[in-house]
């Protein structure tokens, strides 16, 4: 019987890389971002989560079982991704066993890359981009790259618990956080956060595959856009949309 | 004893009694439905609804769907019906699912709308593939402000 939750390795996994993560959130940017990475960079299952507080779920691909919390790798690039909601319950016990594993491999950076909900997504063309960071020089890191800074506001959710970890524990780390719908998957706003985490990291990958299959990606999200927007809920995600308390 | 009693106001009972409402809600069973309906040839679109102080305002996920299509239709007073047309037919199989057979050709929803609406002046948009509909609240009466 597992106490908690951790990290089982199955390959040999590099340190001193990017490691990203692409969790269920608003308009499932991160997963959709994550999962164009995987498949675009062909990287391999590196390892997964195992935990008595996951629900008792095995995600088929084609035919086999997987756990649906994930590592994939390459020799430069680590990414996390879940294939289903994290049930609220658990995210941080979740989220502090990723990163406690993801510390023991040295990452160079953290990036989390996620949505931010605006109310007129429709009306929107491009969506913009906003950073946050662990620390003030990657803030600034960030301004150069000419990522607007969101200064004031709340985060919820598996990227604010990524960012408040990493700066308890000294850890660099930046969130990229693309305009979104709410409860919609929306590929464009992952197309504009990969398109930023390319501006970071000088990394190559092309979003065209991911635009062009905008639609189909819609389609098929919409059940884990279902699940994720009832976890959501309960971790009061709507908090996103406070105003600050800035006197 | 007494002294409880005394102590709980009207707030502390509601609060009692929505707690024990919820409770009684967790213990029904409930089985959940697929988001598609293969005797219909229909999927069940992603939505939601906004209460605003003039408007409620309805909006739905549509991928693949031909605008001209799109209907939204009123079924009485507060029940709205949106159905939308696909440009193609999707089968299971293109969504990775090969243990059933079938296929969907529009998406179909209908949505309760939680206050009075005026149907008749509803408004609707379609824009990037996410239909929006917007209709103005019902006011049956006034409080004066003295």
């Amino acid at each position: 019987m597992l106490s908690t939750a951790k990290i089982i390795e199955k390959n040999s996994v590099p340190s001193q890389t990017f490691l990203v993560h692409g969790m269920p959130d608003v308009g499932l940017v991160g997963v959709i971002a994550a999962s164009h990475l995987i498949t675009e960079y062909k990287m391999v299952e590196m390892a997964y989560m195992d935990s008595e507080f996951l629900p008792p779920v095995a995600v088929l691909h084609e035919g086999l079982p997987y756990a649906p919390i994930r590592v994939f790798g390459n020799g430069s690039l680590l990414i996390t991704i879940s294939e289903m909601a994290i049930p609220a319950d658990s995210i941080q016990l979740f989220m502090r066993t990723l990163l406690d594993w993801g510390q023991s491999k040295n990452p160079r950076l953290t990036i989390s890359i996620s949505g931010m909900p605006i109310q007129n997504r429709q009306d929107i063309e491009k969506p913009k981009v906003f950073g946050v960071a662990s620390n003030a020089a990657l803030l600034k890191m960030l301004e150069d790259k000419g990522i607007e800074i969101l200064h004031e506001g709340y985060l919820v959710g598996p990227q604010a618990l990524i960012l408040r970890y990493c700066a308890e524990k000294n850890l660099p780390a930046i969130a990229l956080l693309a305009q979104s719908f709410y409860n919609y998957p929306d590929p464009e706003a992952a197309a504009a956060a990969l398109n930023e985490f390319v501006n970071v990291t000088g990394k190559k990958i092309d979003v065209t595959a991911l635009l062009e299959k905008g639609e189909e990606i819609r389609l098929k999200a919409r059940d884990i856009m279902k699940r994720t927007q009832q976890e959501m809920t309960k971790m009061k995600k709507g908090q996103e949309y406070d105003l600050p308390l800035y006197v | 004893m007494e002294n409880k009693k005394k102590k709980q106001s009207i707030y502390d009972m509601i609060r009692e009694y929505l707690d024990e409402a919820e409770k009684l809600k967790e213990g029904i069973p409930t089985i959940e439905r697929p988001s598609w309906d293969l005797r219909a040839c229909t999927l069940e679109p992603l939505s939601s609804i906004f209460v605003t102080p003039k408007e409620v305002i309805i909006t739905a996920d549509l991928p693949y769907v031909e605008p001209q299509s799109v209907k939204v239709e009123p079924i009485n007073s507060d029940r709205l019906e949106i159905t939308a047309a696909m440009k193609r037919k999707v089968k299971f199989k293109e969504m990775g699912i090969v243990h059933q057979e079938g296929e969907f050709a529009s998406f179909s929803c209908q949505t309760r709308i939680p206050m009075p609406v005026d149907m008749q002046r509803m408004k609707t948009n379609f824009k990037r593939g996410v239909l929006e509909v917007r209709i103005p609240r019902k006011r049956s009466y006034k409080i004066p402000v003295e």
